[in-house]
């Protein structure tokens, strides 16, 4: 009796919840969707605009997402550093140097008001990327900037999108973010496609130049968005030039060893390698193609760990002679002399060199905020009509660019990449030929010499 | 063999209270980051609980379950993405694929047990990872993003038909509960009914329950297609949630290891373990990155493992057990809150 009882009594529980769930999931429909329901989300996020008259906010908030933890901690922190540099510039007065916002304290035009960032741990993850977009979001952020890797930016992104504040990119460089036509997306940054066509460029003109023949390339890349991106266009671009791919070899991004790969390289013979990967993954290469006795001529890498810090520090005279497409050298400081205060301002406070990734991160996040002084309103579309019209000259940059305007897809058309080579524990530029500060070792890798 | 436990009205309550605070609290704090933890509760909880059918009830430790959330998420968001199709029948193909790999990889699969079926499943996993990784029809290691829905203006909008929500976090709040309380009463049904006595026999001692003759076979079975379709179903959503699918993100061991362990810390094989497991952990994951994490030092993970090791050597068999230890020793025979096993014990010996 009980038993049968209990089973009842259960059911009708059970039906309950049921019925609960699905009261609640319909009651909820009708007020997300009727246009007259109280907080839409664009209204709800949306941080108040200051209206011609009324007292200028307090600080400007925008909200930093970076890879703060895991495999990529190094380059995330060191692009934390290149922001708060920014930052210092912005907030104090430093009106000998040529931005824009230099001068003065704050943003002149929002009442003198100072930009406080908040920073957000991607972990390198793009459903974590997700949740910190939604935390800065929350917390008032008139605008978003990052996020180093491609599928952080791109969850992290289409948050802004879903709410519309503008997001704003300074080192992602995977084609696709400036393809899904987000209205409120915006990159500083060249993206692979025009990184990986300077070093077919560079190939043919190098060739013609030297008179030397190289038989052709092979393709060493890492498996996530990044390393794969890198390598469709490469290849799209030896097939525009010419240029035989000799072979490829997609790796486990992270791997603990990378014997089978190197050694499956060196069956391709092929006298260049192009290797696409971040740090962890270019100090193992290094190593391995080292101990096997793997010395292609010539070594052009998609930038990324090639260019860290922890890469240069770690590999040292093993990574003499590669060179690497950049979108900033430390040898621009000897073109530039505005990138060269910056890089000892930021050794100052950061205690190691500024290379191309903080670099960018500086130069896209100035971007932004020169953007937001100009709206002199947080108002999310005052901020994305000023960005849509942004026009920095060449001048007011550290990065060897034509300057900084975008395109209808938010993508900046005056963006251009160099290549850089290691000859004496430092990169200088090699390419174009015209910005070249030194020339072309050739061949490049030879381990046996040293 | 119908269950003779009582409902204890004190169970019944609190499981009203339980679904009253979930469905009214969204709807009075309105808030982003409230309502994306509580998504994230609900679709950890769902999938910690499909877990629990195959993991707790039948005790087959699977550490490789992203893959049906994985063939969930990619099946939906290429339908859509390739044919227009609404994700609701995506999320039903999805269901069915997931259903007949389980099918496939079972077979052989359930020749092992133990530590060998654990790691067979983490390799499964990372065929999985690497052949999407691999394969450019399905978008490659780039993945696939989503597109947002729009009105005529260019404006993100909310569509139920494509199952995308814009303009607030209700709806998904909501759906995520709703997927969270089917799976939950699947899950319920389950357990009271005669798969979840020869699941529960099949954990204690498969040899003895093959003796007195139940078909362990063809039960795991069983329990590894409803486990895979609750958790195909609950990728499409999350596919639909974050508008962005790839490799890592959906076939990561560390998916795999973060459904497990959300199940396991609440209390595996209990009905309500995988709820108290995601209702503690999520919300800790997130309190403590958005607290330390901008400091970039890594001491959010540092606090967040730390936690995690203090339930595991204090309370190893997991949160649902915690009113056992403030409770006199002496054993009652209604025990609500007692782990499944223990019941489990009693019925058969009644």
């Amino acid at each position: 009796m009980s038993g049968k009882l209990s089973v009842i009594k259960q059911l009708i529980g059970l039906l309950t919840l049921a019925l609960i769930v699905a009261l609640a999931g319909c009651g909820g429909a009708p007020s997300a969707q009727a246009p007259a329901s109280p907080p839409s989300a664009t209204t709800a996020r949306a941080p108040a605009p200051a209206p011609a008259g009324q007292a200028p906010p307090a600080s400007i908030k925008i909200g930093v997402i970076y890879p703060l933890s895991g495999p990529q901690a190094q380059t995330g922190n060191d692009m934390k550093a290149a922001i708060e540099l920014a930052l210092a510039i912005i907030n104090q007065d430093m009106g000998d140097l040529p931005f824009a916002l230099a001068p003065g304290t704050g943003l002149p035009n929002l009442g003198g008001a100072p930009i406080e960032v908040i920073f957000g741990d991607s972990q390198a993850r793009a459903d974590i990327g997700q949740s910190e977009a939604e935390r800065l979001l929350n917390q008032g952020v008139v605008a978003l900037y990052g996020a180093y890797n491609s599928a952080v930016t791109k969850t992290a992104s289409s948050v802004a999108e879903r709410a519309g504040i503008p997001f704003v990119n300074g080192a992602s460089s995977s084609p696709d973010l400036t393809e899904r036509g987000y209205r409120w997306f915006f990159r500083t940054s060249p993206t692979d496609l025009d990184f990986s066509r300077v070093m077919f460029a560079f190939l043919k003109d190098f060739q013609e130049r030297q008179g030397v023949t190289l038989n052709g390339v092979a393709l060493f890349y890492e498996d996530t968005d990044f390393g794969v991106n890198s390598a469709t266009a490469q290849k799209r671009f030896a097939e525009e030039y010419g240029v035989p791919v000799l072979g490829e070899v997609k790796y486990r991004s992270g791997s603990a060893a990378l014997t089978g790969e190197i050694q499956q390289l060196k069956s391709f013979n092929a006298d260049v390698l192009l290797p696409s990967s971040y740090v962890n993954d270019a100090i193992l290469t290094v190593k391995t193609a080292r101990e096997l006795g793997f010395a292609p001529q010539l070594i052009i890498a998609q930038n990324a760990g090639y260019l860290d810090n922890a890469f240069l520090e770690t590999t040292g005279a093993d990574a003499e002679g590669i060179l690497s497409r950049a979108a900033y050298a430390a040898d621009i400081t000897q073109a530039k002399d505005l990138a060269a205060r910056i890089d000892q301002m930021y050794q100052q406070s950061h205690d190691r060199p500024l290379t191309d990734a903080p670099a960018r991160a500086f130069t896209g996040f100035m971007a932004l905020a020169e953007a937001i002084n100009r709206a002199g309103s947080t108002d999310p579309e005052a901020i994305r009509a000023a960005l849509a019209a942004t026009d920095i000259p060449a001048d007011q940059l550290i990065m060897p660019w034509q300057g900084i305007k975008f395109d209808e897809k938010g993508q900046n058309s005056l963006g251009q990449a160099i290549l850089v080579q290691r000859q004496n524990g430092a990169y200088v530029t090699v390419y174009p030929f015209e910005f070249a500060s030194s020339e072309v070792r050739f061949p490049g890798v030879a381990w046996a010499n040293r | 063999m119908l269950d003779r436990r009582l409902p204890a009205p004190l169970t019944l309550t609190a499981l009203a209270v339980v679904i009253g605070i979930l469905v009214t609290t969204p709807l009075l704090i309105n808030n982003n980051v409230f309502h994306h933890t509580l998504i994230l509760i609900g679709i950890y909880a769902a999938l910690a609980q499909a877990w629990n059918i195959l993991g707790g009830f039948a005790g087959q430790i699977s550490l490789g379950n992203a893959i049906f959330f994985g063939i969930g998420a990619y099946t939906s968001s290429l339908l859509l993405v390739r044919a227009q199709l609404s994700p609701w029948l995506g999320a039903l193909a999805g269901m069915a694929l997931a259903m007949v790999l389980a099918l496939l990889i079972g077979y052989p699969v359930f020749r092992l047990a133990g530590h060998y079926l654990a790691i067979a499943t983490i390799a499964l996993a990372e065929i999985a990872l690497v052949v999407f990784q691999n394969l450019e029809f399905v978008g490659g290691a780039a993945g696939i993003s989503l597109p947002i829905t729009r009105d005529m203006q260019g404006r993100p909008t909310d569509s139920w038909w494509m199952l995308q929500f814009n303009s607030s976090k209700l709806p998904y709040v909501y759906l995520a509960l709703g997927v969270l309380g089917v799976v939950q009463v699947v899950a319920t049904l389950l357990d009271r009914s005669w798969i979840g006595f020869f699941l529960r026999a099949i954990k204690n001692d498969q040899t003895a329950a093959a003796a007195i003759g139940v078909p362990v076979a063809r039960y795991k079975l069983i329990a590894l297609l409803i486990s895979s379709a609750c958790t195909a179903l609950i990728g499409t959503f999350y596919a639909q949630y974050l508008l962005f699918v790839d490799p890592e993100t959906v076939f990561g061991l560390s998916l795999s290891v973060l459904i497990a362990l959300v199940a396991i810390l609440g209390g595996a094989g209990s009905l309500w373990g995988p709820f108290l497991g995601a209702v503690v952990l999520i919300p800790l994951a997130e309190a403590t990155r958005s607290q330390l994490g901008g400091r970039g030092t890594a001491f959010d993970l540092v606090i967040y493992g730390l936690l995690i090791m203090v339930i595991a050597v204090f309370q190893p068999a997991g949160l649902t057990g915690l009113p056992e230890r403030f409770r006199p020793r002496q054993r009652t025979s209604v025990a609500p809150a007692a782990p499944a096993d223990t019941q489990m014990e009693e019925s058969l010996r009644s």
